[in-house]
């Protein structure tokens, strides 16, 4: 009764063992490259600079933008946008601002064209970025005023993501290698 | 206590035991089975004077010839586990592993590929500095870096840019210099990039009406193809402003 069994399961045996130790093989370099791809310090830095980009320009976006209407949530949102030496200024500056949008009665929104990370250091948490923008301010009075506006920003990575630390226009004029 | 597998093989037996009593078919017990069918009753149970029944087993001339093939298949299926376990885990790291190389983030080599990222920079710089230079005195070097640095798209393009200075130039002895101020790779993936630049350009007109040197700040953006001359500007950008 036994030995047709066993005849029978033999090969069976064989090529399952064979199957699982191939299925093993395939796992065992399936997961070596999952675990390298998931470790890889360039794919890491790659993704950094991806965030650093993302909040960087979305910070721009956020300080080139305002409404005489909603002051209050917009300089919110520029302080929240900066950390550092920029959030000090904004939050120092803040009543004299708001004073002046209020008289002015300006709405500036701004639309991003292009950006770039032109410097990023992991390990310290800084980068650098070149921003170019289209800024709309709208008074009471007269057709919207547009202008491109070549910005630089410095980022400092904080627990809450990147952060400007500082930003300003690309001079003219002067013309300095960078 | 009788459980219900005891029954069901005490109403086997019974059931047998009557066939074997009437020569009638192995069937259920029917209506005309008469008092013995009726399980649970122990004084009908035959089994008392039977002896080729043992209590205690199951039948197992019914039980082992269906039972038999459906436990080898089961045994295969359950050895088969490991491999399909691993073959699944082998296919979803595999996808992982693809996705996250596949990754947008991961193919841009800006700034990641610091060797790539430089030289790119530094050709790009270089060539926007080229073909937007003009010097009334000598209007073929403009020529010369439209072919060496201008392809596709961007020569067009760049023709339309430049008409008016080209044009002008000559009388009115123009010099325009344009220098690359900041620049950054947005993305650079094999054979293709995009970079931003941000440029003074300075033009000096020594004749005419106009004298005098203008600054202006300009910003652009370039694709990019890499080919056996190096890095080539495709297409620029200069976001719907003029030059």
């Amino acid at each position: 009764m036994a030995r047709p069994d066993l005849r029978i399961r033999d090969p069976l045996l064989a090529a399952v063992l064979a199957l699982t130790v191939a299925a093993a093989g395939w796992a065992g370099w399936g997961g070596w490259s999952w675990y390298t791809a998931a470790h890889d310090d360039a794919a890491a830095y790659a993704r950094e600079r991806d965030r650093a980009l993302a909040a960087g320009e979305q910070a721009v976006l956020n300080l080139n933008t305002l409404d005489h209407r909603d002051i209050t949530r917009g300089l919110d949102s520029w302080a929240d946008s900066a950390t550092g030496e920029l959030r000090d200024q904004l939050v120092d500056g803040r009543e004299e601002f708001e004073r002046q949008i209020q008289r002015a009665k300006t709405v500036s929104s701004a639309k991003l064209l292009s950006g770039a990370v032109t410097e990023l250091d992991t390990r310290a948490g800084r980068a650098s970025v070149i921003i170019a923008l289209r800024i709309t301010v709208t008074a009471p009075k007269g057709e919207p005023a547009r202008k491109e506006s070549r910005m630089l920003g410095e980022l400092t990575r904080t627990p809450g993501g990147w952060k400007l630390s500082a930003l300003g226009q690309a001079p003219v004029g002067n013309a300095t290698a960078g | 206590m009788s459980t219900t597998r005891h029954l069901i093989n005490r109403r086997r037996r019974q059931a047998s035991a009557l066939r074997a009593r009437e020569g009638a078919p192995a069937t259920a017990p029917g209506p005309d089975a008469g008092p013995e069918s009726d399980a649970g009753s122990p004084k009908a149970d035959p089994d008392a004077g039977n002896p080729e029944a043992e209590p205690d087993e199951p039948v197992p001339e019914e039980a082992s010839p269906p039972s038999s093939p459906r436990r080898h298949a089961l045994s295969v299926a359950l050895s088969l586990l490991p491999a399909l376990v691993l073959g699944a885990f082998a296919v979803v790291a595999g996808g992982e592993s693809a996705a996250l190389g596949d990754e947008p983030a991961v193919r841009n080599a800006a700034l990641s590929d610091v060797a790539r990222t430089s030289e790119l920079k530094g050709r790009i710089a270089k060539a926007v500095e080229s073909v937007f230079s003009y010097d009334f005195a000598a209007p073929a070097r403009l020529d010369r870096a439209v072919s060496e640095h201008l392809t596709g798209g961007a020569v067009a393009a760049h023709r339309r840019m430049l008409a008016a200075v080209r044009e002008a130039g000559p009388r009115q002895k123009r010099v325009l210099t344009t220098t690359v101020t900041h620049s950054g790779v947005e993305h650079v993936d094999g054979e293709r990039a995009r970079v931003l630049l941000f440029a003074d350009q300075s033009s000096t007109r020594t004749a005419g009406e106009k004298d005098g040197t203008t600054h202006a700040g300009a910003m652009l953006a370039v694709d990019a193809v890499h080919d056996e001359h190096g890095w080539r500007i495709t297409a620029i950008d200069t976001f719907g402003a003029g030059s």
